[in-house]
């Protein structure tokens, strides 16, 4: 009996000691941290972010002044790292400045999206009945459209301009994010803890917001992380159609749209605004991906 | 069988309503005016008060609803004052052009993505899986219109292989009609690529932790045999996944038959919204949505033939 007991009690206490005990998002951040694509990706992202905060610290040149006897430079050409655009602006230049507001028109979406699909969702999933039901259906009438579809209709009835195509596709992603919210809610609900707390008198509310939420929160986190890249990449599309940024402002898929007369001349330069959209896009991707087994959804 | 059958389609009805009433509505918000193009440059106030009338516009707005759900519904889409011809026939055309389109990217793009997902399921973890899955990654994320772009440059402007744009006049047979599709197709291809792939694969790969695939092994098949019962039950998620796809795809691409000037839906409806020709945005809207929907009905159904589970469950 003894020495059967005693290598594992002489074990335990040293094990507690070596591993302190970790909280929830520390676990998380420790398995995230595995995930070598997942933090390479994480870092193409904060280089892109610094890089558009700071671009004016890092490039001498003006993002919309040109010369006109500098247009179209090659990559590499004097002073010109990138090379120049139609108009003889200095790429670089450009390409970083355009990273905050293509950054903004990709993240923006998806959070205003995820408040107010989440709160659509959790509502229909929570109350059921009637109310739910037609919470729902009308989600699922939006679906019934391709999204890029969709959000070009939005915008164009909208109109050009940046608001209105972070509008438009924020219109688009409402419904699957409900639906995300909706599902992770009815499994939710079932569980004890909400039992106890609607026995214990707490109103609708107060469940949802205090208990509901809390524990639906990683399926719609990673859901709507998955949607960011999509939604730089529609947003970019948005404005390479002349939905989104209004000229002169750099923008990658205005960028990408007005050097499209350049493909014959410099389609080095010319594809440059389209490389930073697929780079940022799929940076996101893959950040979501390592997310989505950091924290170990698997129905979202 | 039968009871689920009339439910299921009995279910399309109602969304079918909803999609004509927010197609309706994002349409009379649409800023600009409805009769331009159609009234003379020096038309009074009372010119236009009578054309209004004549056209229903002063109707309330309910009223207008089903006046023009009636005209719908009949394949009556009005008149097209920009381009001079009747929206039916104008939907038409460019439902026929994008259809080519479709069916050819809806071919590259799920026969390729099965095949790699299968690649990559069954070399789970090894070599061949992680370069499946970073061109899997990559056709999620690129922008098809940069794709679209890249090709141009390397097989139009660069090695002069294929033309830059436009659609095949079928004077110059089947070779010339090919050289036009190909870059457009594979360009919206990259995306059904990308999420078909994912899908076989997880699908594939959680169909072969289940039990009867042990007892397939236990009785003594080889691997291509277990692999085929293995796909028929892994089969149901991924035909949902590129009915989705091909429902996005015969929607047309406004960006990839802009950048090829394809005549299809898509840049039908995009130069229809830059001209505020709204009959012709409404009842484009419409064909791509209710195709959207009715493909949708056809993969449930096709889930119920391949599936026997989903029959009994109703």
């Amino acid at each position: 009996m003894v020495a059967i007991t005693t290598p594992t009690r002489a074990k335990r206490p040293a094990d507690e000691t070596l591993v302190a005990p970790r909280s929830y998002l520390g676990e998380v951040r420790v398995r995230f941290m595995t995930k070598r694509a997942g933090v390479g990706a994480l870092g193409v992202l904060a280089v892109i972010a610094v890089t558009a905060v700071a671009a004016p610290l890092l490039t001498p040149h003006d993002p919309l002044a040109g010369r006109a006897t500098e247009r179209l430079l090659p990559i590499g050409a004097a002073g010109h790292l990138l090379g120049t655009d139609e108009q003889g602006r200095d790429m670089l230049t450009r390409l970083l400045y355009a990273g905050r507001l293509s950054l903004v028109t990709g993240t923006m979406p998806v959070l205003i999206a995820t408040i107010l699909g989440t709160a659509i969702g959790a509502t229909a999933g929570y109350l059921r009945g009637p109310l739910g039901a037609v919470l729902m259906r009308s989600m699922d009438m939006l679906y019934a459209f391709p999204a890029v579809m969709l959000a070009i209709a939005v915008a164009a009835s909208l109109g050009p301009g940046v608001n209105n195509s972070i509008l438009a596709i924020s219109i688009v992603f409402i419904p699957p994010i409900a639906r995300v919210a909706e599902a992770a809610t009815r499994r939710v609900v079932l569980l004890e803890y909400i039992e106890a707390a609607r026995l214990s008198g707490a109103s609708t509310a107060r469940i949802i917001v205090s208990q509901v939420l809390a524990n639906i929160f990683n399926p719609i986190f990673v859901y709507a992380s998955g949607l960011v890249g999509l939604s730089i990449v529609i947003a970019s599309g948005l404005s390479f159609l002349g939905l989104g940024a209004a000229p002169p402002t750099p923008e990658w898929g205005y960028m990408l749209n007005s050097l499209r007369g350049a493909i014959y001349t410099q389609p080095w330069v010319a594809v440059l605004p389209g490389l930073f959209i697929f780079a940022t896009s799929m940076a996101c991707n893959v950040v979501s991906d390592a997310l989505r087994d950091a924290l170990d959804v698997k129905d979202a | 069988m039968l009871v689920m059958l009339v439910r299921r389609l009995a279910m399309v009805v109602p969304t079918l309503l909803g999609v004509s009433i927010v197609v309706f509505l994002l349409m009379s918000v649409l800023p600009g005016d409805p009769l331009a193009g159609l009234l003379a440059q020096d038309a009074s106030a009372a010119d236009r008060a009578a054309l209004e009338q004549s056209m229903g516009l002063d109707d309330p707005l309910p009223v207008r609803y089903v006046h023009w759900l009636g005209d719908a519904l009949t394949g009556d889409f009005g008149y097209s004052p920009y381009r001079r011809r009747d929206v039916a026939d104008l939907l038409g055309t460019a439902f026929r052009n994008t259809l080519q389109l479709a069916v050819a990217s809806a071919a590259v793009g799920i026969g390729l993505g099965v095949a790699l997902g299968t690649i990559a399921a069954v070399h789970r973890g090894r070599l061949l899986d992680r370069l499946v899955s970073v061109v899997a990654m990559t056709g999620i994320s690129v922008p098809s219109y940069w794709v679209a772009i890249l090709l141009i440059i390397v097989f139009s402007a660069n090695l002069h292989w294929l033309p830059a744009g436009g659609m095949s006049s079928g004077g110059g047979g089947l070779l010339d009609t090919l050289k036009h599709l190909v870059m457009p197709a594979f360009a919206s291809a990259f995306v059904s690529i990308g999420v078909t792939a994912r899908m076989m694969r997880a699908s594939l790969l959680e169909t072969y932790g289940q039990d009867f695939v042990d007892t397939l092994r236990a009785k003594g098949l080889t691997g291509r045999q277990i692999l085929w019962h293995v796909a028929k039950n892994a089969a149901s998620p991924v035909l949902t996944v590129a009915g989705l796809q091909v429902g996005f795809l015969l929607g047309g691409s406004v960006l990839i038959e802009t950048i090829f000037s394809w005549p299809g839906l898509g840049q039908l409806i995009f130069q229809a919204i830059s001209a505020r020709d709204f009959r012709v945005i409404q009842a484009g809207i419409l064909v791509v949505a209710v195709t959207f929907v009715l493909v949708n009905l056809v993969v449930d159904l096709l889930q119920l033939v391949i599936d026997p589970r989903l029959r009994k469950a109703a």
